[in-house]
């Protein structure tokens, strides 16, 4: 599944979604795959070949971030100055590729680092060949033994703790108990509540039934409440003075049946309030009987 | 009474880690960890002879108690699933070059690398592959990295010393080209010349391996 030269990355987290067919990890990556496909001597680069090859590649490489893009960069200006130094010949009598001091140090320690690599990388392989063994072994992950009773510290550093830490306070952060939204509030909810209050009581303070917190929605929908049941004739108010407490009172004549305060009044036209309520069905007349849609609900 | 060898056997089966002879010996009150060593190569004897489907392994250090590879396809087929998560490409140079310079830091892999490897290391750290070792003393006291038992369990090594030595293989130039071009299919016997040339090097953990590369 994992190629040297062609890697599709989806676990490492790095890689991200990228997907790509020919994919170099890294500038000395390409620059070993050129050199193999030149077959190329590691301690006696070619510049000319092999500059203006990297930068041909570095053309169709997608970069996956703007560090390794800078990588690459960098050693795309180290072989740009080394091959300059080429076409300046300090003696033109002397074979091909002749650079002065600085140069043929610099080439010598890019040789160096890439011999290097490509025994990383080798390495690497044989690391994933043995990878590829181990999966087909199958041994025990977890412990069948009950946990010893001492817990073995010397895998333990600062570090580890550190991260364990934030880990679990970015667990904490996450299961922090999210605002509930209560359910908005309703006129027709307010105004059976404010019947069953009036049955056990003759009289109520607005301020009671609204709250005294002062919530806006509560006092509006209460006060929607009130006057609706003082049209319906259930109830009346009273208010002393401008912006007092307004007194509740029943209106003794027509309580009656103060837990269905529609339906009791459904002959009445007021089809505004009907159409909130969940009982009400559709309002086209039924086949078998001449009686109205709410009556059966009563 | 059940067999001292049976117990060795129970041992195995149950734990999680590798089972070093050292605590066997302790278990099983033995006189000595050769012993100990004997009983495992006993069980290992027996498993192979009976031709049984579970083989003893040393790895990081202990034993293990596993299944041969030639029963993967019946476990996969258990499992219901045929990937096991494998590491990058980036990840396994990363190992490398850890698991030959340890403690190494991150700018030293990074040079190596020609990459940043800040990602890398930390999923290596998450997969328990490596861990801090402590920090250099040198500018930005940066962390130092190694290898840790797990890395070896994954890898089916018994130590470090298990990893293929290709120390210095690459330092004699003319042999540069030759070295380069084995290296491209490596198998667990690095250069016998080579391997020779560095006898002196045997811990590949030591990370002497620096002063010879740039020489």
């Amino acid at each position: 599944m994992t190629t040297p030269e062609t890697t599709t990355q989806t676990s490492a987290p790095e890689s991200g979604l990228t997907v790509r067919v020919e994919s170099f990890v890294g500038p000395l990556d390409l620059l070993l795959h050129l050199c193999r496909t030149n077959e190329m001597d590691l301690s006696r680069l070619s510049l000319r070949t092999i500059t203006d090859q990297y930068l041909g590649h570095l053309e169709s490489v997608r970069f996956q971030d703007l560090e390794t893009a800078g990588s690459f960069m960098v050693m795309a200006a180290t072989l740009i100055y080394l091959k300059s130094k080429l076409l300046l010949p300090a003696n033109p009598d002397e074979p091909d590729e002749v650079l002065d001091e600085e140069g043929e140090l610099l080439k010598r320690e890019l040789e160096q680092r890439l011999r290097e690599y490509a025994r990383v990388k080798a390495f690497g392989t044989w690391l994933s060949e043995r990878e590829a063994e181990q999966t087909l072994i199958f041994g025990r992950t977890t412990a069948e033994l009950p946990p010893p009773e001492d817990i073995p510290l010397e895998d333990l550093s600062v570090h580890v703790l550190q991260r364990a830490m934030q880990r679990l306070i970015e667990d904490q952060k996450r299961s922090v108990p999210r605002q509930v939204e209560p359910n908005p509030l309703s006129v027709l909810e307010r105004m059976s509540e404010m019947l069953e209050l009036l049955r056990s009581t003759w009289s109520l303070l607005f301020s009671s039934v609204a709250g005294s917190e002062r919530v806006r929605a509560e006092w509006v929908v209460t006060l929607l409440a009130l006057l609706e049941l003082i049209r319906l004739g259930q109830a009346r108010a009273r208010q002393a003075e401008l912006f007092g407490e307004i007194v509740i009172e029943r209106n003794a004549v027509s309580v009656r049946e103060p837990t269905h305060p529609i339906e009791e009044t459904s002959e009445e036209p007021t089809p505004h309030l009907h159409t909130p309520h969940p009982h009400t069905p559709p309002p086209h007349p039924l086949p078998r009987g001449e009686r109205e849609p709410e009556d059966l609900n009563a | 009474m059940p067999e001292l060898i049976d117990v060795v056997e129970a041992l195995l089966f149950a734990s999680d880690t590798p089972v070093e002879a050292s605590r066997i010996q302790e278990v099983l009150d033995l006189e000595s960890a050769a012993t100990a060593r004997e009983l495992v190569e006993g069980l290992r004897g027996r498993l192979d002879v009976e031709g049984r489907a579970l083989q003893v392994v040393e790895v990081g250090g202990g034993f293990r108690l596993v299944t041969r590879p030639e029963i993967a396809p019946w476990l996969v087929k258990l499992a219901r699933s045929r990937t096991r998560s494998r590491l990058s490409r980036p990840s396994l140079e990363t190992l490398a070059i850890i698991g030959y310079r340890q403690p190494v830091s991150r700018p030293e892999v990074d040079a190596i690398r020609g990459v940043n490897s800040d990602a890398v290391l930390e999923n290596l750290l998450e997969r328990r592959m490596i861990r801090i070792a402590g920090r250099k003393e040198s500018p930005g006291r940066p962390f130092l990295y190694e290898t840790t038992r797990e890395f070896l369990v994954a890898f089916g090594l018994r130590d470090l010393s298990d990893l293929p030595k290709v120390e210095g293989e690459l330092i004699v130039p003319e042999l540069a080209a030759a070295a380069a071009a084995q290296l491209t299919e490596p198998g667990p016997e690095p250069e016998e010349t080579a391997a020779a040339d560095d006898s002196t090097e045997q811990d590949p953990g030591a990370g002497g391996d620096r002063v010879t590369a740039s020489s």
